[in-house]
């Protein structure tokens, strides 16, 4: 099976029938949405600040990079399972819409970094301090996740 | 009319409202700003008040997780009326009716009195606390009260373009 027919048949399915005829279901998910939005913002922004050398340099990056994990991940994971709902309602036009594309390659570059190079570098500022490549990495980290909210805002605009 | 309905309704009338309305980028930039805006300032503060509920942070102390978010919540604050005030004058005389923007702002006078009694009662005392892995129960219900309120700033924002 093809993606585009993935695509079609979320569309298709009663997930997506629901969310097409019923403008109050589909507001509700927008809300929880937006809601896992402003955590997953939050822990990246606190993350990413120790890392540039900003706040909480006293305090260990890896400890406050492990704790506010479960915070970033558990938000992740309702923003995913929102988002499926959410494409639901246009699942065949967002296949085509370049902002779509855009947010989700930015998403894939995001998680991926943050569970690499990105944890790599909160590991090391504990060992050596803030460094060029752990500001690279906060700053790489917060460009990424900041993409995928303007693209993904852009999707409801192109 | 009212006063503030005509109040509403000047707004709206204006130039600069109308010229907000009726631009084909400006609006939505403006509200993609007010977005990220509102991320930085829940965020910042779910932070903290995650951090006094015990959830994450419990080695850090109250003080220094607040020194470190609180000039980040002010600063995306700013931001975050700025922007919010340029969407209401687009849309004033709509917004004066909307039953969403009257909910969302009865919820952002609440948020607001929530930290003046938080830091005039047992913030004072912080001291004796801070460095407690869950905090004591008046500011975990500041804390929950905090993460409701700004929940429902966000639910009723998201609101208004369905009335």
């Amino acid at each position: 099976m093809s993606l585009h027919s993935w695509f079609i048949a979320l569309g298709n399915s009663s997930l997506g029938h629901v969310m097409q005829t019923s403008k109050w279901d589909f507001a509700l998910v927008e809300m929880v949405h937006l809601l896992a939005l402003a955590l997953l913002g939050g822990s990246v922004l606190v993350v990413d600040l120790r890392l540039l050398g900003i706040i909480l340099n006293g305090e260990s990056a890896r400890l406050i990079g492990r704790d506010l994990s479960r915070v970033l991940i558990g938000s992740l994971i309702v923003m995913i399972l929102t988002g499926i709902a959410l494409l639901s309602e246009e699942a065949g036009k967002c296949y085509l819409s370049p902002a779509f594309r855009w947010k989700m390659a930015l998403l894939a570059a995001a998680v991926l970094f943050y569970f690499t190079l990105h944890r790599w570098a909160l590991l090391r500022t504990d060992v050596s301090g803030s460094t060029l490549g752990s500001r690279a990495a906060a700053v790489i980290s917060l460009i990424l996740w900041l993409g995928v909210g303007v693209a993904g805002r852009a999707i409801g605009l192109l | 009319m009212p006063l503030l309905q005509h109040l509403c309704q000047f707004l709206y009338d204006s130039g600069f409202g109308t010229t907000i309305r009726e631009s084909d980028y400006a609006y939505s930039i403006i509200e993609s700003v007010h977005v990220i805006t509102i991320t930085l300032v829940t965020g910042t503060i779910a932070v903290l008040d995650l951090r006094m509920l015990g959830v994450v942070l419990r080695r850090i102390s109250i003080t220094h997780i607040a020194r470190a978010v609180f000039p980040l919540t002010w600063a995306g604050f700013v931001l975050m009326f700025i922007s919010g005030f340029l969407l209401f004058w687009a849309e004033a005389a709509k917004m004066y009716t909307n039953p969403a923007f009257r909910v969302k702002l009865i919820l952002l006078a609440l948020v607001g009195l929530n930290p003046l009694i938080f830091h005039t009662t047992v913030y004072r005392r912080v001291h004796e606390w801070e460095a407690l892995h869950v905090s004591p129960w008046r500011a975990r219900a500041a804390a929950i009260a905090s993460l409701t309120l700004w929940s429902g700033i966000i639910i009723a924002g998201r609101a208004i373009a369905y009335f």
